[in-house]
């Protein structure tokens, strides 16, 4: 019965446009496609929520992953530098005519090279550097190092293992899959 | 007292009907009828005029676009768009999180307009809109409850309080709060018993 209580308010006279207001909004018939538009956002923007977060994922794993590689790197860097046993050799070199350097720091208590190469010219889309310790028993590969574009390179390099000494390094221009043996144009020949 | 006037259940009925039939004739004499009724609702709740008639053309437009939900046999018309004026009054108090002010606005208001009478301001001039003599009934209703009950059924219907609410608002026990409310709803079903419906 409490339903009849809105019966003590004082009724008010509406404005006059009220009323046609009020019926023009009740002939309008509803229209569907707001509550489509109104879906079709939502899965919009429920897409673009889960492609954001799966990127945010993505770049939080490869943020998490280049940390690492920089803190191993730095950690490495820091050992060759700082390392009793390093030797550091800075070999002047000219290729397709410009000069540039290679820096080796070689570690020899932990058995490590780090090298690293400045101002080589951009290796043609065939060739590689290959760099080659020079042991008592002859060349052996250390590395392949394909120049594509025109920056600096690093690259920490493990010595060859057992009784085998390393007497120096040396670098040519080989064949885009390397060699056996230095077949090319030597870029260096360096010895301890 | 002049009796009010009846809306028959044969009339009451063919208004529903001619609603469900979409005949926009029938939306425009219950607005005739109603509109000063629920914008009386609307603003005692909201205290601002143009809410209220916001309230107004919702209620209707909701009349209009969900008459089937009405079951005559469950209760009559009038009722029922009231409370959906109630309602939507009440909802947009909330939303607009207005809560205070109006409350403030409302003691204001009820100070300075207690339980107007017939023949009073402007009460008199609107006393020639339709369904007054059933506004005097339950006016009459409501001011024969002890002012505590009235005042708990004023809290609870025209600011939607919960018993709870009405209780911290009136330092009142809770469980004092339902009983009262209890009591002023047996009171006013025993006395607005016989109210069906009306239309002039």
């Amino acid at each position: 019965m409490t339903d009849w209580l809105g019966m003590v308010a004082t009724p008010r006279t509406p404005r006059p446009e009220l009323k046609g207001r009020v019926l023009e909004r009740a002939r309008t018939r509803r229209r569907r496609w707001p509550l489509a538009v109104a879906a079709l956002l939502v899965v919009g923007a429920g897409g673009a929520a889960w492609w954001a977060k799966r990127t945010i994922d993505q770049l939080t794993v490869e943020r998490a992953r280049l940390a690492t590689r920089a803190t191993a790197l730095e950690d490495t860097v820091s050992t060759f530098i700082h390392g009793g046993g390093t030797e550091l050799l800075q070999i002047p070199v000219s290729t397709g005519g410009r000069v540039g350097s290679v820096t080796i720091f070689a570690d020899s208590v932990g058995h490590r090279w780090l090298v690293r190469c400045d101002g080589l010219a951009p290796n043609a889309r065939d060739q590689t550097y290959q760099l080659w310790f020079i042991t008592e028993t002859g060349m052996m590969t250390a590395a392949l190092m394909p120049m594509d574009q025109d920056r600096p390179m690093v690259m920490a390099l493990e010595m060859p293992g057992g009784n085998v000494r390393v007497m120096g390094a040396a670098m040519s221009i080989e064949p885009r899959a390397g060699s056996a043996s230095p077949s090319g144009p030597v870029v260096f020949h360096r010895m301890l | 007292m002049t009796s009010p006037k009846r809306l028959s259940q044969e009339l009451a009925s063919s208004l529903v009907r001619r609603l469900k039939e979409r005949d926009e004739r029938a939306l425009e004499e219950l607005y005739d009828v109603l509109a000063p009724w629920v914008l009386g609702v609307a603003y005692r709740i909201l205290q601002d005029e143009d809410e209220a008639e916001e309230v107004v053309a919702d209620v209707f437009v909701q009349v209009w676009r969900h008459v089937d939900q009405h079951d005559t046999r469950r209760g009559p018309l009038v009722p029922w768009v009231l409370s959906i004026a109630r309602n939507r009054a009440l909802d947009m108090l909330r939303r607009r999180r207005r809560w205070w002010r109006k409350g403030e606005r409302l003691k204001q208001a009820q100070a300075s307009e207690p339980m107007k009478a017939e023949g009073e301001g402007e009460v008199a001039h609107e006393s020639s809109v339709p369904g007054w003599p059933v506004h005097r009934e339950v006016h009459a209703a409501l001011a024969e409850l002890p002012e505590e009950q009235r005042r708990v059924v004023t809290l609870s219907y025209f600011e939607g309080l919960s018993h709870r609410e009405i209780a911290q608002r009136t330092n009142q026990p809770l469980g004092t709060v339902k009983t009262r409310l209890r009591m002023a709803h047996q009171k006013l079903a025993e006395r607005l018993r016989h109210l069906k419906d009306w239309l002039a």
